[in-house]
């Protein structure tokens, strides 16, 4: 090996040993940086309402510094001439490497290249690269594993989140769930029933895509809020135009007084009806009469627990004056023909001076009687559902579903051949009966008209043609109907959504009576909100619509009394304490919502949605008493303004 | 005892590197027998001696200038002459005159009269007292090794060395030398006071009687071969490169200069400086052992070879800041190498 040689052969592995050390280096300072941002991400995280994929993405972020150090480090490959340089400053070896390598790159032949080549060999002799360039631990390193002990102990530091974020995650959570609910909720909703009309179908669409974006975006509770709100608001304005169509408004009041009972043969109506007289005698029956009685009795019993605070000469009057109402009490319902033992107790132990007893027996006496107006109502309501006896009678009644039947019988009659001209006679005239029942249910009388016509033109095939159409036009309606129920079920679920994200409630809480939920909300939706319960029940639409919306009138029930029996005691009015005589001063009302203590943050527009919500709430649940309800309806509708 | 190194028969490059180290040494062991103390500046002397270059000492009187000059055209074989420059001294009291002499014949005719110029060794003692006029008469002589006198061109005959010794500017008599002058000396080799060891030895050396005798240890042609091999010394790129930047950085108001260099100099260095710097690393190596010129010889050649070559502005004498000081910071500012730099 010439000298040359020997010295090229020292320089190139410590270039490579230097190269190592360099990349080694550059991985430390990239770690240190590293270190230091995973430190901050980390320090961030703890403080700042960061997401977690922060401190992955620091953790990266460090492991990629420390990488990419490393690479930048050993990327440049350094000449034998700059090794050769760095070994002269190193070793301190007066430049006689550099000179020795650049001479015996040029011409040789001078006695000079030779000398110096044999000096700068003689002074490498001993030269050992891995005690020249050694692989300790540098300064960078112990900074940087000191900021990585620094962000593992800071790892056990709890988060600090303020009380607002946790409060906007928790709602934007909720959110997300409730919308993922009401997606769930339409999408069902339009696979059991598909709409007839487009636009119904088309809004039911909207509402699910709605849902899905509740459940998919990060909004705050006022979007949430505003987007159900327009939401609501669009398809309140569906169903409105829907109510500008007499005939289905005439529909919709026929499905609420029949109750569904078309399905029930009028034998089986009767003798229920006869059966609830006799439990409720002749008097008894009336609701309003028992109104009154109850009415009368609240008075009482605020009297009784006025009595309870009164003191000295005032409580024997007191007691006096309710001893002698409980008395005029009793004669009332005596002639009414309503057996009230209750009384009779309570008048006994005001005698006693038992005033504690005397509100426990008026309580009862109190729950006997609604019991009695329930059954009551009842009656009423079968007493106005039996089945009419002909086509006349039964669009009189608005029991669509057997009109739509007898049409199609008499259309099938009016088909088959051989029908005598008395036959006939009785089904133009059966006919011509209807016409004028039928003016309710849009083109039908026109049909009917048609059909008398034809009847009476001899021509029973254009007749039976005539009544099919008349039939079809009474489905149409009695499936736009059924939209107009969808409609109803999707807005109260929106209402519920809205509800569950105003409150911060769950879904299945807000859906349960008397906690605020949508299951009768229907009071105060324009011109189906009038109503009673109309279209409002979802579970009863569940319950009786389907099979029922073609067998009977097509019409789901909206009466709680009947349907699921599960559902029925949840659904009974629950008894809230105090009771508020019309006319009197409004008491205060607590109204569930939000807690809102000291500062609000809450903007003004969230905060009159929820309070909307409770409101809507509150008076679907009759909690606010019935001569308050406008008042309140029209306050906050007025806010909304 | 004689170390007499000359009249041997033709040497190889490794024999001819022997020799001039021992002649160096020689040298300098005979010139500290005279010399007490002042190392750096007996070494910068030789350097100068070997380099080709010329010399001017500076310092207050009575500090051994004249002295050192005077031993060192003792121990060099060669014709020496002596000028003292004073104020009255004409430049043919320099380079010589015409002069009527008669022949044998009886004839008169001119004649010209060698000055004292007319020497290997010059000792130009003093010769910032003399008047600018005189001053000048030694440019040509420095620079081309000839003389114009009488309207003729005479050479000088190499070697050709001007020691001259110059008193602080600022003293009674005195007239600065034209930049250019200066510009033509290899070095300027300031002379300071001596330690109280060197002065006690300088006591003992002059107050007890003994003559120290010194031996000649270089003859003319030994001298002539010693610096051509000077000029054979390899300096890497990187080498001459630094001393090019270190002379660049002195360069004010150009994009290579130093921060000091533009806030202190009113001129920088030339080329010459350049050159000092490089032939200056070459003897130093050499007189080293070593075969390759090293940065370290480069920035130990800095100082001498510059501080007469700069020129101070208002502000850095205003300031009291020596050209001595720039070329430290200059020397602290530029990095010998990039490579250097990151490791």
């Amino acid at each position: 090996m010439s000298e040359l040689q020997f010295i090229q052969s020292a320089l190139e592995q410590t270039a490579r040993r230097r190269r190592l050390a360099r990349a080694l280096h550059g991985g430390w300072i990239g770690l240190l940086v590293g270190s230091a941002l995973w430190l901050l991400g980390i320090g961030i995280y703890k403080l700042a309402p960061v997401s977690i994929g922060w401190l992955a993405g620091a953790g990266m972020l460090a492991l990629g510094c420390a990488f990419a150090g490393f690479i930048a480090g050993g990327w440049r490959k350094a000449s034998l001439n700059e090794t050769a340089r760095w070994v002269d400053m190193r070793q301190n070896l007066k430049e006689r490497l550099s000179t020795a390598l650049e001479v015996s790159s040029q011409p040789s032949g001078s006695t000079w290249n030779g000398l110096v080549l044999a000096d700068a060999a003689m002074s490498i002799r001993g030269l050992d690269p891995r005690r020249l360039v050694r692989f300790t631990l540098p300064m960078t390193a112990r900074w940087a594993l000191l900021l990585l002990c620094v962000g593992a102990g800071l790892g056990f530091v709890p988060e600090y989140r303020s009380p607002k974020f946790l409060q906007q995650q928790a709602d934007a959570q909720h959110i997300n769930e409730t919308g993922r609910q009401l997606a769930e909720l339409t999408r069902h909703e339009l696979q059991r029933r598909p709409p007839a009309l487009e636009v119904t179908r088309h809004s039911l669409e909207a509402v699910a895509d709605l849902g899905d974006e509740l459940a998919r975006e990060t909004l705050t509770r006022g979007e949430a809020l505003r987007e159900l709100a327009s939401a609501s608001d669009q398809l309140k304005e569906l169903l409105r135009q829907l109510a500008d169509n007499p005939a289905l408004k005439k529909l919709e009041q026929a499905a609420r007084t029949s109750g569904g009972r078309e399905s029930q043969t009028a034998t089986e109506v009767q003798r229920e009806i006869d059966a609830l007289q006799q439990q409720l005698g002749e008097q008894a029956g009336r609701p309003e009469v028992l109104e009154k009685l109850q009415h009368e009795l609240m008075k009482a019993q605020q009297t009784a627990q006025a009595l309870r605070n009164a003191a000295g000469g005032s409580q024997a009057a007191a007691q006096e004056q309710l001893s002698a109402s409980l008395a005029a009490l009793a004669q009332q319902a005596e002639q009414a023909g309503i057996s009230l033992p209750q009384l009779d107790e309570a008048l006994a132990a005001l005698a006693a001076n038992q005033i504690e007893s005397v509100s426990q027996a008026l309580e009862a006496a109190l729950t006997d009687l609604e019991r009695r107006r329930d059954l009551a109502d009842k009656l009423q309501q079968l007493q106005a559902q039996k089945l009419g006896k002909d086509l006349a009678e039964q669009l009189q009644q608005g029991q669509v579903a057997a009109a739509v039947q007898s049409l199609k019988k008499l259309a099938e009659q009016l088909w088959s051949a051989g029908l005598s001209p008395e036959q006939l006679q009785r089904i133009r005239e059966q006919v011509a009966d209807a016409v004028a029942p039928a003016e309710e249910y849009g083109r039908l009388a026109e049909w009917l008209q048609q059909a008398g016509q034809q009847l009476q033109q001899r021509n029973p095939p254009m007749a039976a043609q005539s009544l099919t159409a008349a039939a079809k036009e009474l489905e149409d309606l009695l499936q736009q109907l059924a939209d107009a129920g969808a409609l109803m079920t999707t807005l109260e679920n929106l209402q519920a959504a809205s509800h569950c994200i105003g409150t911060g409630q769950g879904w299945s809480l807000s859906q349960q009576p008397g906690t605020g939920g949508s299951s009768r909300s229907s009071a105060g939706f324009g011109a189906w909100a009038d109503q009673h319960h109309a279209w409002s029940n979802p579970g009863s639409w569940a319950g009786s619509g389907g099979e029922s919306s073609t067998a009977g009138t097509g019409i789901g029930s909206r009466d709680f009394s009947d349907g699921d029996p599960t559902l029925r005691e949840p659904l009974t009015p629950a008894r809230v304490k105090g009771q508020f005589s019309p006319g009197a001063p409004m008491p205060g009302i607590t109204l569930k919502g939000v807690s809102l203590k000291g500062q609000s943050t809450v903007q003004y527009e969230e905060a009159v949605i929820t309070a909307q919500a409770d409101a809507q709430a509150a008076l679907s649940q009759e909690k606010v008493p019935r001569a308050y309800q406008g008042a309140v309806r029209s306050y906050f509708d007025d806010l909304k303004k | 005892m004689c170390f007499v190194v000359w009249n041997q028969k033709p040497m190889n490059t490794e024999q001819h590197i022997q020799s001039f180290r021992n002649t160096y040494a020689a040298l300098q062991n005979e010139i500290v027998k005279v010399i007490v103390g002042h190392t750096a500046i007996v070494e910068h002397t030789l350097i100068a001696l070997f380099g080709g270059g010329h010399v001017l000492l500076e310092g207050v009187p009575g500090l051994g200038k004249t002295l050192l000059i005077r031993t060192l055209g003792e121990v060099l074989d060669m014709p020496f002459n002596r000028i003292q420059f004073t104020p009255d001294l004409m430049p043919a009291d320099i380079l010589g005159t015409n002069l009527v002499m008669e022949t044998d014949t009886g004839r008169r005719e001119f004649q010209f009269q060698r000055g004292p110029i007319f020497a290997h060794l010059i000792l130009a003692d003093e010769i910032n007292r003399a008047t600018p006029k005189t001053q000048s008469a030694m440019l040509e002589a420095m620079q081309e090794k000839q003389v114009t006198a009488g309207g003729e061109l005479r050479k000088l005959t190499e070697p050709f060395f001007v020691m001259a010794t110059q008193n602080p500017i600022d003293q009674e008599g005195t007239y600065p030398l034209p930049e250019a002058q200066l510009d033509r000396f290899f070095f300027k080799i300031l002379v300071g006071y001596p330690s109280a060891a060197d002065l006690n030895e300088v006591i003992n050396r002059t107050t007890t009687g003994t003559k120290t005798e010194v031996n000649k240890v270089l003859d003319r042609d030994t001298l002539m071969d010693l610096m051509k091999l000077v000029r054979e010394v390899p300096v890497a790129s990187h080498v001459k490169d630094y001393a090019v930047r270190l002379v660049l950085a002195t360069h004010p108001k150009t994009d290579t200069a130093a921060p000091i260099a533009n806030q202190y100099l009113r001129f920088g260095s030339s080329p010459r400086g350049a050159q000092t710097l490089i032939l200056a690393g070459k003897v130093r190596a050499l007189a080293q052992g070593r075969f390759n010129v090293s940065f370290e010889d480069i920035q130990a050649a800095a100082l001498p070879a510059l501080r007469h070559r700069l020129i101070p502005n208002f502000e850095a004498e205003a300031e009291g800041i020596t050209t001595d000081h720039i070329i430290a910071q200059i020397l602290r500012d530029v990095p010998v190498t990039a490579e250097m730099v990151d490791a």
